[in-house]
């Protein structure tokens, strides 16, 4: 781990209709760690990664990465959005919906070539779903279209991943294949940003941990900060879990 | 055929094709009310540039409605945003009220000119050959057809130009977002072209069937297929098979073109919509049937391997044991004998080798829920189709 920052969140405030969800958030997520965000349904996690994507527009406060707008650096960002975000019934196959990752790099008009193609092909592999290409994304299951998903982002080919609940309604086998393409991102010094909801692996699993609801609660190395303490002010209940060193 | 009717099929299918292109990108966005809205609420842009312009064919018509078709979109985005009604009651809201304040505006000031309530429902394609553009006094065919088609051509080209940004959009805003495609322009760049389309073909064919054309054909190539190129290009074609039927159903019939072309949609649907081979009622309830037997057959052949003693395979006993009725177990003993899962050896019933290895890999995967084991079983049984 280096002691650049990748992401720099400052002042942040996020509005639905003139109702904030997310109140004056500072953030530093240093370049290559593995981060997870932790907070109760309805916290803000989502919000707080489309407003740094530049999905939603916030209120107030601005985000850089890498030290420029978000605007400018697009190309080093790869982004997995929420499973239920998008329509499984859309006509297509899992190798193009792997394909979307390459159209950041293509910009504009220009339409994805061999090149694209075999990109696609090797992130498939990668996330073990290459038998799967030419299926349509409905008859995939929940887990293998959660791989499909990690697949689009890997062949991005980004610095640094957003990635919303990518363990969502998956199995122990595919979590533990997802996890370990997480641990080889950030081996490769890329920085991963993981909503998660399964406090139990977060120590197991994440090197820093993001505490957040509505308000951010607390951010820094997991050995240091994920505590009894914190999970309290985030949760509101005193939650217990084990945390394994 | 004369040439007035060659030219009302022509001018019918170039309509089906520029409407079946923004349709299959609204079908899949869920907006096809939106296309409802927008035929209406343009009627007072019209109005207004025929006010302004005293003249029927000003171009400044089309641009009048069109944008009336944006502010349509834009008003029922903005009363939906209040949070306090859905989408369909906001289009239920907006476009009433555009239709009436047109309708009011015609009936006070309009009354002598050719521009009628009825016309902007059904429109007239019969009477579309008859209006004709002469450039320098020479005539180079029906004015619709020269609307229609140029209208086609930019939207061919946008199609083309942003066939990718439109399916990411359509299926990932939030990634068209954060990798720079803008999802609102491209949202709006489609509302536009729904809105010059609809203007450009109701003149000829009239509001109901122009939202005909854009929703069926693509609602019906949706059912068929699992690819969006090929869901475009379905629907372009029905759209026209439609079209070309539905002329030649009113010529015989002397029936309305515009009401027979509709009809001929609906029909097409409902065809569609029965014997689709996947996503269709029929096959939809045949595949329920036949999943239910394989689960009887599971059953069954589950029985035969968990119970070696013959009095529990015998004929009689099994009917009797797993309770099924006469003509159910038949059909599940039958199936099973077809697939030379079981032999039946004087009465007794036992497992072949074939129908061992089934069961223990049907039971796998059931119990595991890994797919890739059972790929060569999906194209025999429906069970482990999803
Ligand atoms: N499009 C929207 N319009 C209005 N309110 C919204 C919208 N999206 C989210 N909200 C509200 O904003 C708050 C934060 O939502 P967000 O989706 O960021 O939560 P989250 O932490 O990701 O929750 P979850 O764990 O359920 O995914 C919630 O109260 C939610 O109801
Ligand atoms: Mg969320």
């Amino acid at each position: 781990m280096s002691s650049k920052i990748a992401v720099q969140v400052d002042d942040l405030t996020v509005a639905y209709n003139y109702k904030p969800v997310l109140w004056d958030i500072d953030l530093e997520i240093p370049e290559g760690v593995l981060m997870a965000i932790v907070g109760p349904n309805g916290a803000g996690k989502s919000t707080l990664i489309k407003s740094i994507l530049g999905i939603l527009k916030p209120i107030a406060g601005s985000v850089s990465i890498y030290g420029k707008s978000y605007d400018k650096q697009r190309s080093l960002v790869a982004y997995v959005p929420q499973k239920g975000s998008v329509d499984w019934d859309f006509p297509t196959t899992a190798l193009d919906v792997v394909m979307m990752g390459t159209y950041g790099s293509l910009g504009w008009i220009k339409r994805p070539g061999q090149k694209e193609k075999k990109a696609a092909l090797e992130a498939l592999e990668q996330v073990g779903m290459l038998p799967f290409k030419n299926r349509q994304i409905s008859q995939l299951s929940g887990g293998q279209q959660q791989r499909i998903f990690l697949a689009r982002a890997l062949v991005q080919d980004a610095s640094i991943y957003f990635m919303d609940e990518p363990f969502q309604g998956v199995d122990a086998t595919t979590e533990i294949a997802i996890i370990n393409i997480l641990k080889a991102l950030r081996k490769a010094n890329k920085t991963v940003i993981v909503v998660h909801h399964d406090l139990q692996t977060v120590p197991e699993y994440f090197d820093w941990v993001t505490f957040l609801n509505v308000k951010k609660i607390a951010t820094g190395p997991v050995k240091d900060i994920f505590n009894d303490d914190n999970l309290t002010k985030t949760y509101g209940i005193n939650y217990k879990v084990s945390i394994q060193k | 055929m004369s040439s007035a009717q060659l030219e009302i099929q022509l001018i019918a299918s170039l309509v089906a094709i520029a409407c079946a292109i923004p349709g299959t990108f609204l079908v899949l966005r869920k907006m096809a009310m939106i296309s409802d809205a927008i035929s209406h609420s343009i009627l007072p842009g019209i109005v207004v540039g025929f006010f302004i312009t005293q003249d029927l064919n000003s171009p400044l018509l089309i641009v009048l409605a069109a944008l009336t078709g944006v502010i349509t979109v834009v008003l029922v985005e903005q009363i939906q945003k209040t949070g306090l009604v859905k989408e369909d009651t906001a289009i239920g809201l907006v476009f009433p009220a555009l239709f009436s304040i047109g309708v009011i505006m015609i009936a006070k000031n309009a009354n002598d000119v050719h521009l009628d309530v009825d016309a902007v429902l059904l429109g007239e394609l019969a009477f579309a050959p008859f209006d004709r553009l002469l450039i320098s006094g020479v005539d180079v065919g029906p004015k619709s057809l020269w609307i229609i088609g140029i209208i086609l051509l930019i939207t061919i080209g946008l199609l083309f130009a942003f066939f990718k940004e439109l399916k990411l959009s359509t299926f990932d805003a939030g990634l068209a977002a954060s990798l720079g495609f803008s999802p609102v322009a491209i949202h709006y760049g489609l509302m536009t072209v729904s809105s010059v389309t609809t203007v450009g073909a109701f003149d000829a064919v009239g509001a109901i069937l122009v939202v005909a054309l854009m929703i069926a054909p693509a609602a019906s190539a949706y059912l068929l297929t699992t690819d969006l190129k090929k869901m475009l290009f379905l629907s372009m074609f029905f759209g026209v098979f439609s079209a070309i039927s539905g002329y030649w159903v009113a010529h015989w019939l002397d029936a309305s073109i515009a009401g027979s072309i509709t009809t001929m949609l609906g029909l097409l649907f409902l065809v569609v919509y029965l014997f689709a081979p996947s996503k269709g009622l029929i096959a939809v309830m045949y595949r329920e049937k036949q999943q239910k037997i394989e689960v009887s057959l599971l059953t069954f052949l589950l029985h035969l391997k968990n119970h070696t003693e013959e009095n529990e395979r015998h004929v009689n006993h099994l009917r009797e044991h797993i309770n099924w009725q006469k003509i159910r177990a038949k059909t599940v003993v039958d199936l099973a004998l077809k697939n030379n899962m079981v032999t039946i050896d004087n009465h007794i019933v036992s497992l072949t080798k074939k129908g061992d290895e089934f069961t223990s890999q049907a039971i796998d995967y059931i119990i595991t829920n890994e797919d890739a084991q059972i790929e060569d079983m999906k194209d025999d049984f429906f069970l482990f189709r999803g």
